[in-house]
């Protein structure tokens, strides 16, 4: 593969987002959030949410350190959840973590399919997934720190 | 402590001056994350280590979130190394903003 072809990885939406994230800042006293840890790479990333009493996500915002997928993921991710029920955000999780660890060659949805290249680097896809397993441990309360291993 | 540019490359800061450094060197580049800059290496046939190489403690002290590492043995040559910098440079075009 020559460096033309990692185009196909660093699309100008991920690049965008890389370099002005969205919503990439802390919600004061926020009513969920976690921490994700990838140990192989040393990548954090916080996410912290907002709701209305009937499940509906007003804020969502994202704090720490990775790479460009990994930023281009969580920014993506703030924007495609904002407004959205928290019960249909966990499938939404459910289905961008399906297309990037599964079999199915379905699109991410939303600006998430810019990150449809990260498949073909299998040592890449934990970034474009762990602002996402980071967003289900805020919502499901399954721990403070999600974690890729 | 945050490492000093190497002379005649800005963006790119060595980790670890000792006087007798062997031939395994960590650095960063201004601006791109090392999974980034390892990705992109590869891509150009040149393979290097990438993240915290299970030094957590020595990253922490470093500031740093990771750092690429480029081993040279005695099967490398020149022309690998001038391989690297061409790679390296390839990077910056590429994901600096």
């Amino acid at each position: 593969m020559n460096p033309a072809d990692l185009s196909q990885l660093y699309r100008n939406t991920v690049m965008d987002h890389s370099r002005n994230p969205r919503n990439f800042r802390r919600i004061d006293s926020p009513q969920r959030f976690a921490t994700g840890h990838n140990p192989l790479c040393g990548d954090k990333v916080t996410v912290s949410l907002n709701l209305t009493a009937d499940g509906v996500i007003t804020d969502a915002a994202f704090e720490g350190q990775g790479c460009a997928i990994s930023v281009a993921s969580a920014s993506i991710l703030t924007e495609l959840i904002k407004n959205q029920r928290a019960s249909e955000v966990v499938s939404l999780i459910r289905n961008v973590c399906a297309t990037f660890v599964g079999d199915t060659q379905e699109t991410p949805p939303g600006d998430m399919a810019a990150l449809a290249g990260v498949r073909d680097y299998p040592s890449r896809i934990r970034c474009a997934t762990l602002p996402w397993r980071t967003l289900q441990a805020a919502l499901l309360s399954e721990a403070a720190t999600a974690t890729t291993e | 402590m945050r490492p000093q540019p190497s002379a005649g490359f800005p963006e790119v800061r060595i980790i670890g001056t000792a006087e007798r450094k062997s031939a395994v060197i960590s650095f960063t580049v201004d601006g791109i994350h090392p999974h980034d800059l390892g990705t992109v290496l590869d891509q150009q046939g040149v393979a290097i280590r990438t993240g915290h190489h299970c030094a957590m403690p020595v990253m922490d002290f470093f500031g740093l979130a990771g750092t690429a590492r480029a081993s040279m043995a005695f099967y490398n040559t020149e022309r690998d190394v001038d391989q690297l910098i061409a790679g390296i440079e390839v990077a910056i075009r590429m994901l600096r903003s």
